[in-house]
């Protein structure tokens, strides 16, 4: 028996493979175990990826999740230099599993059977749950692996279970054949119907939504700050990408059993992670709640993916709430690694005694809150919210608008906290290595490429499908 | 000659806050003046006679997959609006020429200023949003750092209230640009249900009863140029809003009823409120409540004579407000204090010009004929009576009736802060002193206008004339 392999799809995962293997290999034949040795097989590896993934033909939609999925590991990497000389984290081990995480995540956008699907899924689970508790001596980060684990497996336990269901529905794991075969299905409705469900849940988890939601925040502040923001932004890519192109592939026809719970749920999602980020204190709590608000966000369009913005108002969003994040988290590890805390007491004044990294963050919480003068951040917004409207779902809009509001109130607040009068010189790392502003690059060139989006929003909308 | 007059103030702003340190207040507030005064002066040259439907038309493509464009231009409904913002802009700098200014207060007036302006000049849905929105943190700004009493409370009231409402407001531009195609102002068609969703935004902002109750704190709150700018400008953005989003719309007669009404009972509530005030600057922001309840009303009814009424009781009301948060900013530096009982009796006798102009504004205020309060009340009252297709002769009876008694109650609030302040036996005190020069030329330019509009209400109802034929179904 012969696998047939699409190298259109494969391509850039395995570069990524190859670049995780070189960077443990390097790590672990070249005595002194710096960051670099390890980092630049990495850089190389999702670089290469990246070409490859531009000399194919992916379709559209996979092609732009692919994209996003490969921008946001570079950005993580790059960004991850900052760590260098701290002695608990290994380097080589580090950027394999990263790299690891992100080809299963690769393989994920553009899987077109559902068993290529749960591989991927767990190539992308299992890296990122080591990353959680990779730190050595930390009881934490280990006691937030185990959460993540646990809720991990148990999702993808009743996917499987989906799956097999659909399985003995369909006859087929091929999102092409499921579809057909759903059209006139023999199996009675509520079969069908728990099995779209069932399946549907696994990606919900991955994505963060309710009720699916609890391991987030405890992950995010059990982790390193770089793996949160490859958690918030990368994994929830896969997990968004994967989930639309299944329902919007394989499952359309069973579009009444699943759209009104996907609405709710999204519904509940934004309400509760705002709800959530209102009572955060420290700056990391505040936007692992806020993701979780913002999956919600990602997931209403798609009550309405039949209709012509149904899939690119998601991924337009997406693009740019992942690069808002990605400064946001950076700039937040810079902020810890200088002034050893991110709590927002502690943050007060920041865009008045350290505008180069006060002013990013402050931008970023404002393009997540789509506030102006961020345009690109309320464009995106506009955009989640028309597909919602032009499906005849009046009341999802409603709610996403009133969760526009509750986000303001925490963004807002973290932006005024930034530019409040400081209290008294705050304590800063005297001498911050050069590693360290590496990272800060990153966070300017990604504040950058937020404010030309800001200033020119057609930038990002006519080139992403 | 728009984008000028928009983009000087906000990069002035900007420039004025990132270099506080580097100039004094005094020259700073001179700075923004000027600044004002060359914005006023642009959109002053901009009209082109009301034949032109859109003045100084600015159109460049700005977001193409949503149709938004930057759609720059002045209506006859809009550009009373934007001279009058214009014209407050300037004396809000002007006010703040004095040594204990802080240069970052000039900037964040020019932004806010700005940012208003550039609401009553987009002719397009999205930028006219990212404008009403820009404004707000400059703003929570101005309240939470110049401001007495509870003021971060009261300001992250003001922002999360006003916020909720656009909110709502993003929803209906969202269905209402979906149905007309694009996001042109002109073409939008929101269905029903996009127009109650509106109307509620903007009802907070304007605002409208039960909504209102972000604003006495925040008014009163704010320092005086803030509160002139909350007052004068910040509520036209609300009764703009309304006249551009749901006046034109067919579907207003879901909401018409609702707003009349509302506004009618504003009237009277907000005549209660202020007779049982003891601040001053708490009872001058409920009785702005009154003021935007006969705007309401007057919007609710879609006639020529409403959307005039409308018009000319927004300006009106925005000069009028304006002088009277001055005056009370100028007794608050002279006493320290807004408390009627504690500013003391018999202004006439000790601060005899400051009281003369303070009655002259709070009789404006009232609806003394001859004054600029005057036209805005009557028109607004005689497009009720008049009635319309979209709003009921028994509604709008009820509303006229409700308001004719809180015009009795506005009044009796009246009469008896003029008791309480101007007139009885004077008990001078050391703090006591005649206007200063600013405060000369402040309020004497605002007594003219009031004066002018008064006397001359052809100036602004002259140039609605039209509307009626474009608005018409």
């Amino acid at each position: 028996m012969s696998i047939p392999i699409d190298w259109t799809v494969a391509g850039p995962a395995t570069f990524a493979m190859i670049g995780a293997l070189v960077a443990l290999l390097v790590d672990a034949f070249y005595p002194r175990r710096t960051w670099l040795g390890s980092g630049i097989p990495a850089t190389v590896g999702l670089l290469a990826a990246t070409v490859e993934l531009a000399r194919g033909d992916l379709p559209s939609y996979p092609f732009a999740f692919s994209l996003i999925v490969l921008m946001g590991s570079l950005f993580v990497v790059v960004a991850s230099t900052i760590k260098n000389f701290e002695n608990a984290m290994p380097p080589g081990e580090y950027h394999f599993l990263l790299m690891a995480a992100c080809a299963g995540a690769l393989l994920m956008v553009s899987a077109s059977d559902l068993v290529t699907l749960i591989v991927a899924l767990e190539l992308l689970s299992l890296p990122s749950i080591a990353l959680v508790g990779l730190r050595q001596g930390d009881t934490a980060a280990v006691r937030s692996a185990w959460t993540f684990f646990l809720a991990s497996v148990t999702s993808t336990a009743i996917t499987l279970m989906g799956i097999s269901l659909l399985y003995g529905i369909a006859g087929s794991l091929d999102y092409g054949q499921l579809r057909e075969a759903l059209v006139d299905a023999d199996a009675p409705d509520g079969v069908v119907a728990v099995a779209v469900v069932l399946t549907v849940i696994g990606l919900v988890f991955k994505l963060g939504a309710v009720p699916f939601h609890l391991w987030v925040p405890d992950t995010y502040l059990g982790a390193s700050i770089l793996v949160a923001a490859f958690l918030s932004t990368v994994s929830k890519a896969a997990s968004l990408g994967a989930l639309l192109t299944v329902l919007a592939v394989a499952l359309p026809t069973a579009q009444a059993s699943w759209e009104p719970v996907v609405g709710v749920v999204a519904a509940v999602t934004m309400t509760v992670g705002n709800i959530g980020a209102l009572r955060q204190s420290d700056a990391v709590g505040l936007l692992a709640w806020s993701s979780i608000a913002q999956a919600g966000f990602l997931l209403a369009p798609a009550v309405a993916l039949s209709t012509p913005y149904g899939l690119s108002a998601p991924t337009q969003y997406l693009a740019v709430y992942a690069l808002a994040n990605l400064v946001a988290f950076a700039a937040l590890a810079v902020v810890l690694r200088l002034r050893g805390s991110t709590r927002l007491d502690d943050l007060r004044g920041m865009a008045r005694n350290d505008p180069w990294m006060g002013i990013p963050l402050a931008f970023a919480a404002l393009v997540l809150a789509g506030f102006p003068p961020a345009v690109i951040g309320l464009v995106t917004k506009y955009l989640v919210i028309r597909p919602v409207v032009d499906g005849d779902h009046v009341w999802l809009a409603v709610i996403m608008g009133v969760n526009v509001m509750l986000g303001l109130a925490y963004y807002v607040r973290l932006v005024v906290t930034l530019c409040d009068r400081p209290e008294g010189e705050p304590y800063v790392s005297p001498s911050p290595p050069v590693s360290v502003r590496i990272t800060k690059s990153t966070v300017l060139l990604g504040t950058a490429a937020l404010l030309a989006l800001s200033v020119w929003p057609d930038l990002l909308l006519t080139h992403l499908p | 000659m728009i984008v000028v007059a928009l983009v000087v103030p906000l990069v002035v702003g900007f420039v004025l806050i990132i270099a506080r340190s580097h100039v004094t207040g005094r020259r700073a507030a001179w700075i923004g003046a000027a600044t004002m005064s060359v914005t006023l002066a642009l959109y002053a040259s901009v009209w082109e006679g009301r034949e032109q439907n859109i003045s100084g038309d600015v159109d460049v493509a700005w977001v193409e997959p949503l149709a938004a464009r930057l759609h720059l231009g002045v209506t006859a409904v809009s550009w009373p609006f934007v001279l009058m913002t214009a014209f407050i802009g300037v004396l809000c700098c002007l006010w703040l020429v004095a040594d204990d200014t802080s240069p970052a207060l000039v900037g964040l007036v020019l932004v806010v200023s700005a940012s208003s302006l550039g609401v009553f000049s987009s002719r397009d849905a999205l930028l006219l949003f990212v404008f009403f929105e820009l404004a707000l943190v400059p703003m929570w700004f101005v309240i939470a750092y110049w401001g007495s009493g509870d003021r971060r409370r009261a300001a992250t009231r003001f922002l999360l209230f006003t916020v909720a409402g656009s909110a709502l407001l993003l929803v209906g531009i969202v269905i209402g640009a979906l149905r007309g195609g694009t996001l042109d102002l002109a073409d939008l068609r929101p269905t029903a249900i996009a127009v109650v969703l509106m109307t509620l935004g903007l009802a907070v902002k304007t605002p409208v009863v039960p909504l209102h109750t972000w604003l006495p704190d925040a008014h009163s709150s704010a320092p005086t140029v803030g509160s002139v700018l909350l007052a004068a400008v910040f509520l036209k953005l609300g009764t703009y809003g309304l006249l551009v989003f749901v006046g034109p719309s067919d579907d207003i007669e879901v909401v018409a009823p609702y707003l009349a009404v509302a506004g009618a009972i504003g009237i009277v509530w907000s005549a209660l409120a202020c007779y049982a005030q003891d601040d001053l600057k708490r009872l001058i922001a409920y009785s702005s409540i009154g003021h935007m309840g006969f705007v309401g009303l007057a919007i609710s009814t879609r006639s020529e004579v409403g959307v005039a009424a409308a018009v000319f009781g927004s300006v009106a009301h925005g000069v009028i407000t304006a002088l009277l948060f001055f005056v009370a900013g100028s007794l608050k530096d002279r006493y320290g204090t807004t408390s009627l009982a504690g500013i003391g009796r018999g202004l006439y006798g000790r601060t005899p010009w400051l009281a003369v102009v303070f009655v002259v504004a709070i009789v404006a205020s009232m609806g003394l004929p001859g004054l600029a309060g005057f036209w805005g009340e009557l028109l607004a009252l005689r497009a009720a009576y008049d009635g319309s297709i979209v709003l009921p002769s028994s509604v709008s009876w009820t509303a006229v009736g409700i308001a004719l008694l809180g015009i009795a109650l506005t009044t009796a609030y009246v009469v008896r802060a003029i008791r309480l302040l101007a007139q009885g036996e004077p008990a001078p005190r050391e703090t006591d002193r005649g206007l200063g020069r600013r405060e000369i030329v402040v309020m004497g330019s605002l007594v003219v206008v009031i004066g002018v509009l008064g006397l001359w209400p052809g100036l602004i109802l002259d140039l609605l004339e039209p509307v009626y034929v474009v608005a018409a179904p």
